[in-house]
């Protein structure tokens, strides 16, 4: 068990076992994230990594069928996507949905509308963006185009980069699964975070298994999860590990050949 | 006081389905005693495009004629219910059983591919009655003759007021090569409680030999108005026309478009943006006929729903005889912000050719789950979504507005709608 | 030319259905349609009087409607010359033995006894208006299930109640003019009763023989599956091609009940001087299911568009049809569908093929009530077109009142593609086998969705339409 127990963590899944159809995807997940902190979470392909994402931003793609999360000193367990949104949470998207019809700018509008110190009226909003905008060197005109729809990899990246650094979350999940693949992306992802973490003094769960992404960068605990289990827990020199040996030892110790399919977890629940 | 005037068969669906449905044609009625105000009509050409309207008013009918005379020669195999098979059947070589038994829509389908010449074939989306009436309040219509090879640029604006009855109507000749961006401005401001108005626009469109034809209507009208937007369009050999109809406003809208592509490789792309609100009913009739080979259309509509609005949108692609490698395609998009919304579809495809693509598709529904959740994780609960879905669609039209006046009258109807819109849009 | 080849096809393809027997110690009535015509029919029943009653109101429906506008051409079907009732010389019989010769040699032909035999739990047989034969295997009797001659559980008291609460509830007479026409004279068809819980796992199956010449049949099928209970019930339907009009203009109302499942099945091979007016509608309940499998080759006009009323939360149905129009034939057919209840669901696809001057449309309805929230439908919709004579339509519609709704709707038009034709020919398959190939594997989704016997027989219909295919 990890034990952070000195402040009350941010964040904190206690017992968390998640399913989408029936099918459960993590079992009884622990996870504490003191303020401040930057966590790395990590795994093989199918590892459960995104759904852990997606289950503490509340997807109802995915049903907590037991456990607790709880978030700035409240249960967040039964809160939908926008009020843990509101509460100071942020889930960077792999692969944001495209919304046809609706200009980003509205959109970004919409989404600081009612926020206590973030609410801009018209020409505030407008500088603060093109501001936000030129540090990811992204070019405005996107922002009159509807979201998502047309956009790169990269394009799509920067424009959850630029919604990190507007709303200015206490917590950000970054799922950069797969970003590690686009040399584009990445450094989007990096510059981001560079600037969310000079901006504010925000706390960072970092989604990955690739750890190109996290050089420069100073992370205070790496968690390793092996077919919907944290198998392993430890500090920032297990990156270079991992590197090295890869997740093969990891799998063999979560006991199971083939444990990167959960489905060949759920089939052995009898232990 | 004048006369109640009803027109009837306006957006009249060329093969009409179940009459329980009541989607095949709307019954119109316009409000009484209006006065007729032509001085709310006006044609701009841009600077440099002034001789285009200055047309001679016979242009539009003397192309159709030509035209006519062009693809008379044109001879078509068989089809189900042709004259080979009905002069078969006369001379008792075939029997009753042996033929296909039309529907009217199939019979009548024949006559235009068989006896019909362009002009007698040439049609406007709105149908007779509503393009005779529009016809009748605008007196003679402004002609804009774009000679070959040249690129020209109108507006045309009506202007409502309430209590009066305002009609533009264009008839459109675009030579050869040449290239009009018309802009349709439909607008009228009026307070909720003021007394009805009618805002017209009536348009034959003749687009010659590898023409281009760009036609951006935005109609913002307040509620008190009856909108109507009728146009008819008849293609030539590699023309292409792009038509937009944004629809924002007006209590009663109904927007027509007739397209008849009968020269090879024409095309129409048609992009449709419609808002309803409170208790606005839009209506909408799309008939693209494919005559000629290779024919292209694309019709692509998207619209938010909220109040207790409602909408029906006929939408069809004809595959004609002879109208080989032709493709036509339609989708359209609704979102239902609000129970007690009315949303009608009729995506029809009728095919008379077997070389051909037909293609479409329609989704009805709410903001999607995987939006749901994307728009909640970054804040927004599903009202605030379908709120942003309302002023999103305002939002896109005022910043591809065609002109300052356009946008300010967005503007207008956004402000009815979003708190502070203008400032936010800024 | 393309020209000769139609009748070629016509005349190959009805030779499996296409026999006649002669009408000796038949019994038909005048030709027409007159009170005093709709007395006599309720007279030879002796039926109950509301049900005459029902009968004179209905002719009196039917003569003020007006016939449909919107579709295939009906004015070669002249009602003063259509024969409503013609009684083969037989009752009805429960073994095939007993049945005169050509009455059972008929049968016989459509491979109906053994049928029976082979995979059905119970077998119906019409013949013109009457009911020929009836027959349930002793298992099924002994579940409670009840499938009889509708004419036969009217004289039943306990059925009659339930028949008499039912019958053209679904489809009133006040529908259309054929539903009207329908409810003055009607004769023969099936009930079937299947109670609570009741899962029977072999098909019943009625078979509709219409051998009159200038004839209509008018037969009126009853289901009613209880609560939790399940059935799959089969339709079969052919004629004698005339070079007169004969109408066929039955009725099916189907009661499907809290989580029951009833498929229905029919593969409808009239001959080609039919005016198929056939009208089909199910109530599905709370959890219910229908499914309607649909295949339609017949009939020289058809107006066929089974309709599924989801009456109760989370009730499904599904309606998997093709749709065959070869030439002479006008073929509309299609679906109608009433999201009526919440978290309802919907699934439609559908196959039109047109050829050698055929005209198909489909035609649908989806429609969603405001009390549909939650609901959904799909629809899919694709027609082939086998040559440039022919002509597919496809005509659907949606009207949706409710928010939380999502109907998605897709449907395609277009001919087999040259490159699909070349390939198989290139490993050297004919022309006119690839094009049978590939026309079978479109009606694929639907020939899985039958029982292998059905399925055969429906590709051996489209073989016979594919035949003479190349021009």
């Amino acid at each position: 068990m990890t034990d952070t127990t000195a402040a009350a963590p941010l964040l904190e899944l206690r017992g968390v076992t998640a399913a989408a159809d029936e099918k459960t995807i993590l079992h009884g997940i622990d996870l504490a994230v003191t303020a401040g902190e930057t966590h790395v979470l990590m795994g093989p392909n199918g590892a459960g990594k995104s759904t852990m994402g997606h289950v503490i931003m509340g997807d109802p793609t995915y049903t907590v069928q037991s456990g607790s999360i709880s978030f700035d000193g409240r249960d967040i367990t039964e809160l939908t996507p926008d009020k843990r949104s509101r509460a100071g949470l942020f889930l960077s998207f792999q692969a944001p949905v495209e919304i046809p019809g609706v200009p980003l700018s509205s959109f970004l509008r919409a989404e600081i509308a009612g926020r206590p110190g973030l609410e801009m009226k018209g020409k505030e909003f407008r500088r603060r963006v093109k501001e936000l905008a030129g540090q990811l060197d992204m070019d405005t005109a996107y922002l009159n185009r509807e979201l998502g729809v047309g956009f790169s990899g990269g394009e799509k990246k920067k424009v959850e980069m630029l919604q990190l650094l507007l709303l200015q979350p206490k917590l950000a999940i970054l799922d950069e699964t797969d970003s590690g693949l686009d040399v584009d992306a990445l450094g989007v992802v990096s510059r981001g975070i560079d600037a969310y973490k000079k901006a504010t003094d925000g706390t960072l769960v970092i989604i990955t298994h690739n750890t190109r992404i996290l050089e420069h960068l100073h992370v205070d605990r790496v968690h390793v999860m092996v077919a919907g289990r944290i198998v392993k827990e430890g500090g920032a020199d297990l990156i270079p590990w991992i590197d090295e040996h890869g997740f093969e030892s990891f799998e063999q110790v979560a006991g199971h050949g083939a444990a990167a399919d959960p489905q060949a977890v759920a089939a052995s629940q009898g232990e | 006081m004048g006369e109640t005037k009803k027109l009837t068969n306006v957006n009249a669906m060329p093969a009409p389905t179940w009459s329980w449905l009541k989607m095949n044609a709307a019954e119109v009625e316009v409000p009484a005693g209006l006065a007729p105000a032509r001085d709310a009509v006006s044609v701009e050409p841009a600077p440099g495009s002034e001789n285009v309207v200055t047309g001679n008013v016979e242009a539009f009918d003397t192309e159709m004629v030509a035209a006519s005379k062009r693809y008379a020669a044109r001879s078509r195999a068989a089809a189900p219910g042709d004259a080979a098979e009905r002069a078969k059947l006369a001379a008792g070589e075939l029997d009753t059983m042996d033929v296909p038994a039309l529907s009217a829509y199939q019979r009548g389908a024949v006559r235009a591919e068989e006896e019909l010449s362009a002009a007698e074939a040439f049609l406007t989306g709105c149908g007779r009655e509503a393009y005779a009436y529009l016809r009748g309040l605008s007196g003679k219509p402004s002609v804009i003759d774009v000679p070959g090879g040249v690129r020209a640029a109108v507006t045309v604006r009506v202007d409502g007021r309430p209590g009066a009855a305002a009609a533009a109507s264009l008839d459109v000749v675009v030579r050869a090569n040449a290239t009009l961006d018309l802009t349709l401005a439909l607008d009228g401001a009026a307070d909720p409680d003021a007394v009805a108005g009618v805002v017209g626009f009536a348009a034959r469109v003749f687009a010659a030999r590898g023409a281009r034809v760009n036609v951006a209507s935005v109609q913002t009208a307040d509620d008190a108005f009856l909108v109507i937007d009728d146009m008819g369009v008849f293609a030539d050999e590699g023309a292409r026309v792009e038509v937009s109809h944004t629809v924002l406003g007006a209590g009663r809208s109904y927007t027509g478009l007739a397209a008849d592509l009968r020269g090879d490789a024409s095309r129409i792309d048609v992009d449709t943006s419609y808002l309803g609100a409170r208790e606005q009913l839009h209506d909408f009739n799309y008939q693209i006929r494919h005559l000629g080979k290779r024919t292209v259309s694309n019709m692509d509509a998207n619209g938010v729903l909220t109040g207790t609005s409602s909408k029906i949108l006929r939408g069809t692609i004809d595959l004609m005889h002879g109208a080989k490698g032709a493709e036509g395609a339609e989708r359209e998009t609704v979102l239902l912000a609000n129970d007690g919304v009315e949303n009608k579809t009729v995506p029809v495809i009728l095919c008379d050719e077997d070389d051909v693509a037909g293609n479409h598709g329609a989704t009805i529904g709410h903001v999607r789950p995987e939006q749901l959740f994307y728009l909640g994780s970054r804040g927004l609960s599903e009202a605030q979504a379908e709120a942003l879905f309302v002023s999103a669609k305002l939002e896109d039209a005022a910043l591809s507005a065609p002109d300052e006046r356009i946008r300010a009258s967005v503007v207008r109807l956004g402000e009815a709608i979003v708190p502070d819109f203008e400032e936010e849009l800024a | 030319m393309a020209e000769k080849k139609r009748t070629e096809v016509a005349d190959i393809d009805r030779s499996l259905y296409d026999f006649t027997y002669g009408e000796e110690g038949f019994e038909r009535l005048d030709a027409g349609l007159t009170p005093d015509i709709v007395r006599e029919i309720s007279a030879k029943k002796d039926e109950p009087d509301w049900m005459l009653e029902f009968r004179l109101k209905s002719l009196d429906i039917y003569k003020r409607m007006h016939t449909p506008t919107w579709g295939p051409d009906i004015s070669g079907l002249d009602m003063d010359n259509i024969v409503t009732y013609v009684k083969p010389n037989t009752d009805q019989k429960s073994d095939w033995e007993s049945l005169p010769d050509d009455v059972k040699n008929t049968f016989e032909r459509l491979g109906i006894p053994e049928a029976e035999r082979s995979y059905l739990a119970g077998v119906g047989a019409q013949y013109d208006s009457e009911l020929v034969y009836h027959n349930m295997q002793d298992t099924a009797s002994k579940m409670g299930i009840v499938y009889s001659g509708i004419e036969e559980a009217l004289h039943e008291p306990k059925w009659e109640a339930m028949i008499r609460e039912k019958f053209m509830t679904l489809i009133p007479p006040t529908d259309h003019k054929f539903a009207a026409l329908h409810g003055a004279v009607w004769s023969g068809g099936s009930f079937v009763y299947v109670p609570k819980g009741t899962k029977l796992d072999f098909p019943l199956q009625s078979y509709f023989r219409l051998n009159a010449k200038g004839a209509g049949q008018f037969e009126h099928t009853l289901i009613i599956v209880e609560d939790d209970a399940d059935l799959h019930f089969i339709e079969g339907c052919s004629a004698p091609k005339y070079n007169v009009a004969n109408l066929h203009a039955g009725a099916v109302e189907l009661f499907v009940g809290k989580h029951a499942h009833l498929r229905y099945s029919t593969i409808e091979n009239w001959s080609k001087n039919m005016y198929n007016l056939n009208t089909k509608r199910a109530r599905v309940d709370e959890g219910g299911e229908v499914e309607w499998i649909s295949g339609s080759f017949g009939s020289h006009v058809g107006y066929l568009y089974p309709m599924s009323i989801l009456a109760g939360r989370k009730a499904r149905c599904s309606f998997t049809g093709i749709t065959f129009a070869g030439a002479g034939q006008n073929l509309d057919t299609g679906c109608k569908v009433v999201l009526g209840a919440p978290e309802t669901s919907a699934s439609v696809e559908t196959k039109g093929i047109s050829k050698s001057g055929g005209v198909q449309t489909f035609r649908s309805s989806i429609v969603a009530t405001p009390a549909a929230t939650g609901s959904r439908a799909s629809v899919s919709c694709q027609s082939l077109m086998l040559d440039d004579q022919s002509r597919s339509d496809t005509i659907p519609s949606m009207d949706i009142r409710a928010k939380n709704v999502d109907v998605g709707h897709e449907a395609t038009i277009g001919r087999i593609g040259d490159d699909k034709i070349f390939y198989l020919m290139s490993r050297g398959i004919s022309e006119e086998e690839a094009r049978t190939m590939i026309v079978n594997g479109f009606a694929n989704p639907v020939s899985k969705e039958l029982p292998l016997e059905y399925a055969v027989e429906m590709n051996n219909l489209i073989k016979l339409e594919m035949e003479g295919a190349i021009g």
